[in-house]
């Protein structure tokens, strides 16, 4: 069994500027209307001038509990032992979207087929295009870096194997992780802004983002 | 949208897959079609060639790598290291969303595809031999008829400079405008020059400051290259830099911030008064620096003297306290502290005495050309390529004088002693007869100032040549339109100044990654095509445009090919050292511009003192009044660039999904305003409103947010009539806009006195 893979992000180096996001499209030949499989979304709090505006860039986290695998009916989702990836086999899938319900971060789409797509950390290119995929690859071994982190403007989006990710991370961001944080399901640095601005942005409303800074 | 109208729903990759599949299916059977494939797979970039060139959607070079499968661009992406698209050294090269569109543009069925040529009133298909010939007939009859020195020069944004040899060394035409000083930031550019600084006081020092004020600047949005927001990040981690922001509008730079103030709009003069007041009261100027080495020091004591922050909190609406910490704060880390200005404080018609006092401050804290501070940036010189070839070119334009300067009619504007044409002007010109053409290269002008009289100027020429990729104001009233290459298509070299190696210059290029889609040409065959039928090849001997860049990068013993092959296309040329202005003759620094004959000339007719002085809103430009209350500017995307972006699908949804719109079918511009201006108006987010001035009026649909002050009205300009959006969909912002001008640049002053009606309310 290989080390599982993560995403990491920094929201103090996310600039909101969408690159990550039009960059996966853009990789895997996706219309310009179609469903993202990575959006950011801003967390927007407060009354001028004391307003906050918190970018937040998402996608599939390949969770390690992988709720979505759990519920699909016809074993379509795979959590992969190899590289903990998870993929789909739009061959099996019926469009349930029992997947889209499980999913705490929104990540599966679906197309005017009616089947799931989502991010797939670049294993492949295109819908499904990780299903059957050998074992992930690292940029420096010819792997495909994940488009998303390739493209970062801020350098807040990486991509690797836990234990790799980790070394990256802050102290903080990873004895967050170690304790749970997130469901210890991606790594992510702390906001460095005052309390108050941070106690602020963790009452939002928006729950995606609310789900995501609260961890 | 757009892209499926001819694709049939599939994208660029599948259609390129499916059709090698289908043409094989149809050999074999001839009845499967490409729509039986499901879920054909896409064309790999695993398999792709890898070309390198430089990103021209914004016209900074940020250093790009092409993935090209079979003919077709499939990925693109960023150049490791380099210059302008990184944070330099061992750091990762990306492109923004404008950049990594390139790759939509260029295969865009929506693209101009062929020239046109307008006869018996409409524009039709013409070969490009017919376009040239077509061309060259109406530029000598219009020589004859009007003669060349009525006819302007828009060729801003060309890939390559030989549109300046063709307008004014051979046409023999005075007249050119440009981006930069004319329409972008003129106060900024011009006060920057005459104050010692050129126009370095848009860029610090990033990667070594300990303190970055951005005053009316959004660089985590609206870039020169990447390396900005990139070198400010590694500034703020890396030296623990405090991060200032001057804006009245919420943006991300300032949300990445440690101090905002959220200044009321016009007022940057005051406040920079007042932090030279903090600090000389403070004794926390370079005294040195000063006295050795700038002139007019006594005129600016005596210009801030008095004007405390309580003074300036009045006009500005900032907290005394504030002003204070951050005057003492910056004076404290200078000169490793730097400012960065641009356009935000330079589109006002009190833009001129905003960039004087603000750029005064740097020559205050001796932060210039210093590491961390306001750095005076070179640029690598490759070779002329014309020396190169030997070959001497006339300059018929000699002791023809431009309009603005030969005419009585324009006496009246004090710009002619600084510049040689004024944008807000051209349609004066151009009802006097005195400018009757122009030769416009991607360069939009219906976005930037006095709208309505530009469309209407635009008709009433006698010849409009186009160049550009896009359908637009322009475009659709050409008399001739050029299908202009992307930069994919096109072989690219690039040499600017600022960037994220702070000692070094620098240079970047690449070939073409695919050829030229459709029946379009780069913009140097294009101009090289025109100087033919004009009888002008004898001056351009170059077989391609590649060849043209080989003469200059001579300079370097370089060659296209060495510069673009390998794992990158960028070298670092010369290192330079800070303090260059030590090996200077005369002041490295003027605080009072009283030696400055132009400027003198142009201030006694304004009645502008010489030295930095506070000159308020509405002094020159649009005074707020109980029929226009609200304060209207408009502003930039990180997804759009000098308008011509709005035509790409994967921006404008973006756009729409920024504002929470996207399930609506409107693709325009947003108006945004504040609850507290929205409410009294009955005006939600979603509805379409009116945005009225005393000389115009637009419709966009609104979005109410606390990101912009009450009060404060904004949107993205580059859209409605004369843009390049279907059915010119959104508001062109200056459609509000007159002239209203600064006095000493011709700037024109975006800020425009309005009231907004509509909503249901």
């Amino acid at each position: 069994m290989g080390e599982q893979w993560m995403f990491y992000f920094d929201p103090n180096r996310c600039i909101g500027c969408d690159a990550c996001s039009i960059a996966c499209k853009q990789r895997h030949d996706r219309d310009a209307t179609a469903d993202d499989w990575r959006t950011v979304s801003h967390l927007k709090r407060g009354e001028y001038p004391d307003f906050e505006d918190v970018p937040i860039s998402m996608s599939c986290m390949h969770c390690h509990d992988a709720p979505c695998e759990e519920v699909c009916p016809p074993d379509a989702i795979l959590k992969r032992d190899e590289d903990g990836i998870v993929t789909v086999d739009r061959d099996r899938c019926i469009g349930c979207h029992y997947c889209a319900w499980a999913c705490p971060y929104g990540a599966p789409t679906y197309g005017d087929d009616g089947l799931m797509s989502k991010c797939n950390m670049c294993l492949g290119e295109g819908p499904g295009g990780g299903h059957g995929q050998p074992p992930k690859q690292k940029a420096e071994d010819g792997g495909a870096k994940p488009s998303c982190v390739d493209n970062c403007v801020g350098e807040a989006i990486k991509a690797g194997p836990q234990s790799e990710v980790m070394d990256e991370a802050s102290e903080a961001a990873a004895r967050r992780f170690e304790n749970g944080a997130y469901g210890s399901r991606v790594i992510v640095e702390p906001i460095a802004e005052d309390a108050e601005a941070a106690e602020a942005i963790r009452s939002g409303e928006d729950d995606r983002a609310d789900a995501w800074l609260n961890g | 949208m757009s892209s499926q109208g001819e694709y049939g729903g599939l994208t660029r990759r599948t259609m390129l897959k499916a059709s090698g599949v289908a043409a094989g299916a149809a050999a074999v059977g001839g009845c499967l079609s490409m729509f039986d494939q499901e879920d054909p797979p896409v064309a790999s970039i695993q398999d792709a060639e890898i070309a390198y060139g430089n990103c021209w959607m914004c016209c900074h070079d940020c250093s790009q790598k092409a993935y090209v499968n079979d003919g077709t661009v499939v990925d693109i992406t960023g150049v490791d290291g380099n210059p302008r698209g990184s944070a330099g050294p061992g750091t990762e090269g990306t492109l923004c969303p404008k950049g990594l569109n390139q790759l939509d543009k260029t295969h865009d069925p929506d693209r101009i595809k062929q020239p046109y040529i307008r006869e018996d009133g409409e524009l039709r298909e013409a070969s490009w031999e017919e376009a040239f010939e077509y061309t060259a007939e109406r530029l000598e009859a219009f020589d004859e008829e009007h003669g060349a020195e009525t006819f302007l020069d828009a060729g801003s944004w060309a890939e390559t400079p030989i549109f300046r040899h063709i307008w004014r060394d051979l046409y023999g035409t005075p007249e050119r405008i440009g981006r930069g000083v004319h329409v972008c930031a003129g106060p900024t550019f011009v006060a920057g020059g005459m104050m010692g600084v050129g126009s370095n006081n848009r860029m610090p020092d990033y990667q070594n400051s300990e303190y970055l004020i951005m005053w009316g600047r959004n660089p985590f949005s609206s870039f020169a290259g990447q390396f900005e927001p990139k070198g400010i990040l590694e500034a703020v981690e890396k030296n623990g830099a405090t991060l200032v922001t001057i804006d009245p509008q919420h943006t991300q730079t300032v949300q990445k911030s440690d101090t905002w103030l959220p200044i009321k709009p016009r007022t940057d003069g005051a406040l920079a008064l007042a932090m030279g007041q903090v600090i000389i009261e403070e004794e926390l100027y370079d005294e040195e620096f000063v006295e050795e080495w700038t002139y007019g020091f006594d005129a600016y004591r005596e210009a801030v003297d008095g004007k405390t922050p309580e003074w300036a909190a009045e006009i500005t609406g900032l907290d005394p306290d504030d002003i204070r910490e951050v005057a003492i704060g910056f004076a404290e880390a200078a000169p490793q502290a730097g400012i960065s200005i641009w356009t935000g404080t330079a589109q006002v018609g009190n833009g001129w005495k905003a960039a004087q006092n603000i750029t005064a401050l740097n020559g205050l804290v001796g932060n210039v050309d210093r590491p961390g501070g306001l750095r005076m940036w070179q640029s690598a010189s490759p070779a002329d390529p014309f020396e190169v070839q030997g070959i001497d070119l006339p300059n018929n334009a000699e002791g023809k004088e431009p309009a603005l300067r030969k005419y009585e009619e324009y006496e009246e504007y004090p710009v002619r002693h600084v510049e040689t044409i004024a944008h807000n002007l051209v349609p004066e010109m151009v009802e006097n007869g005195h400018i009757n053409g122009i030769y416009c290269h991607h360069d939009m002008p219906l976005k930037d100032g006095n709208a309505q009289g530009w469309l209407e100027a635009i008709e009433e020429m006698e010849l409009v040549i186009a160049v550009d990729a896009y359908w637009n104001g322009i475009t659709r009233n050409a008399d001739v339109v050029f299908a202009d290459a992307t930069q994919l298509e096109k072989d690219t070299i690039g040499y600017g100044s600022w960037n994220s190696y702070s000692q070094h210059t620098w240079i970047t290029g690449g070939k073409a990654a695919v050829e030229p889609q459709y029946d379009t040409k780069p913009d140097f065959d294009i101009l090289v095509g025109i100087a033919e039928a004009m009888g002008w090849g004898e001056y351009f001997p170059w077989e391609d445009h590649e060849a043209f860049i080989d003469d200059q990068l001579s300079a370097f013993d370089l060659s296209l090919e060495e510069l673009s092959s390998g794992d990158r296309n960028y070298e670092l040329i010369d290192e330079y050292p800070y303090e260059q202005w030590k090996d200077g003759d005369g002041p490295a620094f003027r605080f009072d511009l009283d030696q400055v004959p132009p400027f003198v000339a142009a201030a006694e007719e304004t009645g502008m003192d010489t030295a930095p002085e506070w000159v308020p809103p509405g002094t020159y430009g649009d005074e707020l009044s109980e029929e226009y209350p609200l304060e209207f500017y408009d502003t930039r995307a990180v997804y759009f660039s000098h308008g011509s972006d709005q035509a790409l699908d994967r921006l404008t949804e973006k756009y729409a999904e920024r504002h929470d719109l996207e399930d609506r079918e409107y693709r325009g511009n947003y108006l945004v305003i504040n609850p507290r201006d929205a409410e009294p108006r009955g005006i939600e987010t979603g509805e379409m409103v009116t945005v009225e001035s005393e000389t115009g009026a637009g419709e966009l649909m609104a979005y109410v947010s606390e990101r912009t002050q009450p009060g404060f009205v904004t949107t993205v300009y580059g859209y409605g009539e004369g843009s390049l959006r279907p059915d010119d969909e959104g508001m062109n912002s200056m459609k509000v806009h007159d002239t209203q001008m600064d006095p000493i640049t011709g700037q024109p002053d975006r800020h425009v006195a309005v009231d907004v009606h509509g909503g249901d309310g």
